[in-house]
């Protein structure tokens, strides 16, 4: 879900701009070092962005019976770190923008903010945290649970965002901010938990079965090590 | 395609620069975020709607169904302005339907200045300029990789949908999830895949980090330019005259 374009008033907007300017110009200038020292990550990257893209097009069956798209920004942030998604996440948003006429130019910065900022640094949060304390245990469950935490903290945090700045935006004429928030926060935050667990779950066998077939991008990724690998695979035997 | 991009560069505005359908499409889209809704939203609208089918003749049906979506959204984040929550609990909002109406009004008209653009423009014309205006190209060529992958990804994620399908994969709820998942999976190894063999075929041709394309060179035409400022100040004197005469 997107804000769409000219919803927010053009002092808000800018604000937001300003908010997500210092992220996006970090994510930038990381992104500008990467291709720097590295030249043949540009192709990764930009194949990064496209899976980004593309992913959050899927339709998911939601835990509720309907339908919904995956913001995709958990598992980009696990995948590629938030620096990068913060680049990656406002390019996509601009795209989602001029070619699907998903948000808006004058929304980009709010979006950016809620989408490419603010839901892959929570989900990454929840993610190395729960990797932190359950890593220790062993085995794939660790990894499954840190995932979904990853990825649901991601999505529910995006809408979360996108609630406070709609509040901020149009607060209530009686309760102002507060009531405001209530009423956004019931249409797009609480009926959005159904789907960020279907995005968690969803995530969750994603990344399995790119442990079975794509093992040796999520090492180079580190998302899991060669020793992670080398236990697993002990374990099995 | 995608259906906006298909337009885009089957426009008759294709050839023109970017600037130009810049300068009239975001001149529109500053009046309609900042000029009061009634009645500058409408005449925006109005504006674009003619500029839209009577000069760029963008397809109408396309334009319909790629401003449903953000309609929808429009209009359920007005539902919220309708009414307000106080110590006595919900009740309708004075003012409510006013000010839900001039937002509907705000968002349409700014959404179909920033679509007279995009159905006019590709953006492979735009991507290549932008280093112009100050973007770092890395993120430039890493945007321009994005572009052109996206379209292999899309089409890629049809036909394995599609052969899902043909295999049941969408029956049960269970097969859906399961389809759902391999379809994502399997996306991402197509990306870094094709990724990869665009490296290695770069690499052999002296890939040195740019990915340099070439770019038509399209003179900005100032008549154009000078024509779109005048309809932007148009917008802008007869909103501000309504304004004092009708308050």
């Amino acid at each position: 879900m997107h804000i769409a374009e000219g919803y927010l008033p053009w002092e808000h907007a800018a604000a937001w701009g300003v908010a997500s300017a210092p992220f996006v110009v970090h994510g930038a200038r990381a992104l500008t070092r990467e291709v720097r020292d590295r030249p043949e990550n540009t192709l990764l990257l930009g194949a990064s962005g496209a899976f980004s893209f593309v992913l959050s097009a899927l339709k998911i069956p939601s835990v509720t019976g309907s339908c919904s798209h995956p913001t995709g920004t958990g598992l980009g942030a696990i995948l590629f770190r938030p620096p990068i998604m913060a680049v990656l996440g406002t390019i996509t948003l601009l795209f989602q923008a001029l070619l699907l006429a998903h948000g808006g130019l004058t929304t980009l910065g709010a979006n950016a903010f809620s989408m490419a900022i603010v839901g892959p640094w929570a989900g990454y949060g929840a993610y190395r945290l729960a990797r932190s304390l359950l890593d220790r245990r062993g085995g794939t469950m660790p990894l499954d649970v840190a995932v979904f935490l990853g990825a649901f903290v991601a999505d529910l945090s995006t809408y979360c965002v996108t609630s406070v700045q709609l509040a901020l935006a149009f607060p209530d004429p009686d309760s102002g901010f507060p009531g405001a928030l209530a009423k956004f926060g019931g249409i797009f935050s609480l009926t959005q938990i159904p789907l960020a667990i279907s995005e968690g779950l969803l995530t969750v066998l994603v990344v399995r079965l790119l442990r079975q077939s794509s093992r040796g991008d999520l090492i180079r990724l580190g998302v899991v090590t060669d020793a992670r690998v080398a236990r697993e695979e002990e374990k099995t035997k | 395609m995608l259906p906006i991009d298909a337009a885009a560069h089957a426009s008759s505005w294709r050839r023109r620069h970017p600037a130009d359908k810049a300068v009239l499409s975001f001149g529109l889209l500053g009046c309609a975020v900042a000029l009061p809704p009634w009645p500058g939203a409408v005449l925006v609208a109005a504006t674009v709607l003619v500029v839209a089918f009577g000069f760029a003749k963008v397809p109408a049906r396309r334009l319909w169904r790629a401003a449903r979506a953000p309609m929808g959204f429009a209009a359920t984040g007005a539902l919220t302005l309708l009414v307000s929550i106080g110590a006595d609990g919900v009740a309708w909002a004075e003012d409510g339907p006013r000010h839900a109406g001039e937002l509907l009004a705000r968002s349409g008209a700014a959404g179909l200045a920033m679509m007279l653009f995009a159905f006019t423009t590709p953006l492979s014309d735009v991507l290549p300029r932008l280093t112009r205006v100050g973007v770092p190209a890395a993120v430039v060529d890493v945007a321009a990789v994005m572009y052109r992958m996206l379209f292999l990804l899309y089409d890629t994620t049809a036909r394995i949908n599609q052969a899902q399908a043909g295999r049941l994969g969408h029956r049960t709820r269970r097969a859906r999830w399961r389809s759902v998942a391999g379809l994502g999976s399997a996306v991402f190894v197509h990306a870094f895949a094709r990724a990869q063999r665009l490296e290695a075929g770069l690499a052999g041709r002296g890939y040195d980090g740019r990915l340099r394309v070439l770019v038509d060179e399209v003179p900005i035409s100032r008549a154009f330019v000078a024509g779109s400022l005048f309809v932007v100040a148009a917008v802008v004197a007869t909103t501000l005259l309504l304004v004092s005469v009708v308050p």
